[in-house]
């Protein structure tokens, strides 16, 4: 285990024997982990290994059921994550960590206006004054007295990093959330984790990026299914053994599909002509999707391709143009019309728009198929409702206790594959697919690629829409690349096809 | 498979430990903490009272009272389940029960006044349901502005009068057939309605998740319209079960029974805010339990305040208690 190879390297945090149960799923057993000053240790592994629930002990967002955790040579048992940011832990966490409707400056001193009072009343003036310093402490610009309802996703997780980092921690935690943040932020948030190391402080840093994890990381821990399997240090990381480690077998190398054929059928089934969104964000934009094609869709964040999968599946307002259903001829104008002629959509924002996070696996698989498992009388009989959620589940191979769990408990893996049991279970011919590997590990990854190329090869047609370039580029059958709501490029499936050259239409 | 998986670890043994660990009463508990509730005051009141509370006039008095709450509460399932909260039941059940009381008084005619509760009801449904599914304000607003309306509709139609006796209609010696028939008919009608059918699940669904709902192909306004007049009928059931029984209707008509039904439903473990955990029982067993709250104060000599003051202090407490579990349960991953 780490820490025996060197004796010089200072422990700053352990945790001995950790175990944490949801009702029936074991989220952690008996896992150890040492922290040593100076260090960034990286912390790997599938969805629902465990990895955010062991942070969110670490910073007190949860308690354990057993298991004894030190920090600065002192016992570490925080009842709340304020407690655990008194005792030195400060964690950005996967999710928004910030407050609307406030300030951004209200959002970093959250809880802490109290040092700004003078005379009972709060001093906005010096609270947005000490705001400013806090952010240009962790190299950002960001105006501290902007409303946090204006900021993008990126901003307002770089508002919560500040927050974070005014705590002065002694650990911070950085749990997934690279993936919100572009290249710019990323390397703001790579320097402040590198200053923290510099510092004699530590970082525990959570991804599912490799490479980002080998740039950083001094070690890496590998959990699986809840329980610790490796650390390794910096000279022994390579992409197949951590990817070994945390699937517990030999991986391919190719996880994408292996060939470079980007042919597909002629007919047209889906045709969307100029089409113009009402956020503006897609302007005049016509595309044609073929049978059996993989149509990559790619850009930055603002292109636009976010809407136009919205308008492939008539969730979004249109100011002109028509999605058209070529078979029939007919418009898709609404989620129900696309679904009536086998359209599926996969969100984005999977918590937000694609479930229902308090219901169970079985009702929300079912909710895209009520007309299907009603019998002839109109009645939804239980049998029949858990025999087909029970065949997707078999099919995507969902990882649960039952189909009456709640998918709020799942992984990100498994909330997808249950997302994408909605659609299968349809017998989709088309699927739009929004940035359908979002935060999911290499398994579920190469499970969802596996069920594309199947898809295709079935002569279906899908629409997958990443930030991904090397997933698009490993898929696609053609790519088209999206700037300011227009067509900036297109690319055929080829060998020669790199990323430099699709940024180089990006930007 | 995982063991083999394990052995192949550099430092790892596999160790006998159960892959998962099942705990299955106490979800069972949480399901059942409703009825337990019900016993629990059933059984406190049994005693405070010296058994006065199930006395046979008593207990003819709860099942009247009970009956109501249950008979909307049923319906309110519906609308509460799908995210709709409506805090103008009492308007809609005072409005049907003039309603109905007038026609019964100029036609002498019981047809005529079932015909009639059923209309208005239905008619007070539908301007619901279509605000609930096109007005893009929060609808709890709406429907505290409706109740409003509705019972001042009720006064205007009322007119010089305060009570309404409806002496033309034909004496009913037992209402007991009646009773039991209605609420038979809305918990069978509303446990297939809401359990089997594509409107209550989708009625869940849109409660937990508008925007899910309307990406799986649910019509979500056609829902929530539904839901209403599934509420609506129940109601209209109520008011004429009201009317049979008393031949009197007045502005007062309906009562509390807007806030009973909330505090019913939460008794009966489901959450206000709708969702996947809305159930047709909820209503049943929470109607039970506020009437057993109710009566058994009366009886112990509580005058209206200090059982008004009781039942919000049990309200809150049962809100407060739901939260917990809710929160605790949204949290980890």
């Amino acid at each position: 285990m780490a820490g025996s190879a060197d004796g010089a390297r200072e422990l700053l945090f352990a945790a001995k024997g950790m175990r944490k149960s949801f009702g029936p799923v074991r989220a952690l057993y008996d896992v150890d982990l040492s922290i040593y000053r100076g260090e960034i240790t990286g912390l790997i592994g599938e969805n629902g290994s465990g990895k955010s629930t062991l942070s969110s002990i670490i910073a007190g967002m949860l308690r354990p059921d057993s298991g004894e955790m030190s920090l600065l040579g002192r016992s570490h048992a925080p009842a709340t994550m304020t407690e655990g940011a008194r005792l030195g832990v400060g964690m950005v966490v996967q999710e928004m960590g910030t407050v609307p409707g406030i300030g951004v400056a209200e959002n970093i001193f959250l809880g802490e206006e109290g040092r700004f009072r003078r005379f009972g009343l709060i001093g906005r003036k010096r609270m947005i004054e000490a705001a400013r310093e806090a952010l240009r402490a962790i190299g950002s610009d960001i105006e501290s007295a902007a409303p946090i309802d204006g900021l993008d996703m990126q901003d307002r997780k770089l508002v919560e990093l500040a927050k974070v980092m005014y705590g002065d921690p002694s650990l911070l935690i950085v749990d997934e959330t690279t993936t919100a943040l572009s290249h710019h932020g990323r390397e703001m948030l790579y320097a402040v984790m590198r200053r923290m190391a510099l510092e004699g402080k530590a970082v525990l840093f959570i991804s599912h990026d490799l490479p980002e994890l080998f740039a950083l990381c001094d070690t890496l821990t590998v959990l699986r299914d809840g329980e610790y399997v490796a650390t390794t240090p910096k000279d022994e990381m390579s992409e197949r053994r951590i990817k070994h480690l945390m699937v517990g077998r030999q991986t391919g190398d190719h996880y994408y599909r292996g060939d470079f054929d980007g042919r597909f059928g002629e007919e047209v089934v889906l045709r969307a002509s100029e089409v113009t969104t009402g956020t503006g964000l897609l302007e005049n934009f016509s595309l044609a999707l073929h049978r059996g094609e993989i149509l990559g869709i790619g850009g930055l964040s603002h292109c636009g391709m976010h809407e136009l999968g919205r308008a492939l599946f008539g969730e979004e307002r249109l100011m002109t143009g028509t999605v058209q259903h070529v078979a029939t001829g007919r418009a898709v104008s609404s989620p129900i019309a696309a679904m009536g002629l086998g359209i599926g959509y996969v969100s984005k924002n999977r918590d937000v728009e694609a479930l229902v996070l308090a219901a169970s696996i079985k009702d929300n698989i079912a909710a895209a198929a009520l007309d299907r498992i009603a019998s002839p009388s109109g009645l939804i009989w239980p049998r029949g409702e858990k025999a087909y959620v029970e065949a997707q589940i078999k099919a995507l191979d969902i990882k649960c206790a039952s189909m009456h769990q709640g998918v709020q408990y799942l992984s990100g893996g498994n909330k997808q594959k249950v997302v994408f049991g909605k659609w299968i279970g349809r017998g989709c011919d088309i699927l739009v697919l929004d940035c359908p590997t979002r935060g999911i590990d290499v398994g579920v990854k190469a499970a969802m690629y596996d069920l594309m190329y199947r898809m295709k090869r079935e002569g279906r047609s899908i629409v997958l829409i990443s930030e991904e370039l090397t997933e698009l580029i490993g898929m696609s059958d053609r790519l088209l690349v999206l700037k300011d709501g227009h067509l900036a490029g297109e690319f055929p499936r080829g060998q020669g096809l790199t990323e430099t050259a699709i940024i180089e239409t990006m930007i | 498979m995982e063991d083999t998986l394990n052995h192949d670890e550099p430092g790892r043994t596999p160790d006998g430990a159960p892959k998962k660990r099942r705990r299955p009463s106490a979800a069972a508990l949480g399901e059942l903490a409703p009825l337990l509730g019900l016993l629990l005051i059933s059984t406190l009141f049994l005693v405070l009272t010296e058994g006065r509370i199930f006395g046979p006039i008593n207990l003819r008095s709860l099942t009247n009272q009970e009956l109501i709450t249950a008979l909307v509460a049923a319906g309110a399932v519906f609308v509460f389940g799908a995210g709709a909260f409506d805090m103008s039941m009492s308007g809609s059940l005072c409005l049907t029960a003039i309603i109905g009381a007038k026609v019964a008084m100029a036609t002498g005619s019981i047809a005529a006044m079932v015909v009639a509760c059923v209309a208005v009801s239905l008619l007070i449904g539908i301007v619901k349901g279509l605000l609930a599914a096109y007005v893009e304000v929060p609808f709890f607003i709406v429907t505290i502005v409706i109740g409003v309306f509705l019972g001042a509709l009720g006064l205007l139609a009322m007119g010089k009068e305060t009570v309404l006796t409806i002496s033309a209609l034909p004496r009913i010696r037992d209402m007991t057939p009646i009773n039991l028939g209605s609420l038979a008919s809305v918990f069978l009608g509303g446990l297939v309605l809401f359990n089997l059918t594509s409107l209550g699940k989708s009625c869940k669904l849109v409660g937990g998740n508008e925007r899910a709902a309307r990406q799986s192909g649910i019509d979500v306004r056609r829902t929530k319209l539904l839901a209403f007049l599934v509420s609506a009928l129940t109601v209209s059931i109520a008011a004429i079960v009201i009317l049979l029984r008393t031949k009197t209707a007045s502005a007062l008509t309906g009562g509390t029974v807007g806030t009973d039904i909330m505090v019913a439903l939460v008794l009966g473990g489901m959450p206000l805010s709708g969702g996947p955990r809305s159930r047709i029982g909820a209503a049943l067993v929470g109607a039970a339990t506020i009437t057993v709250l109710n009566s058994g104060l009366a009886i112990m000599g509580a005058g209206p305040g200090v059982i008004q003051g009781f039942r919000g202090i049990t309200f809150i407490a049962v809100v407060f208690v739901a939260s917990l579990s809710y929160r605790t349960r949204l949290l980890p991953r």
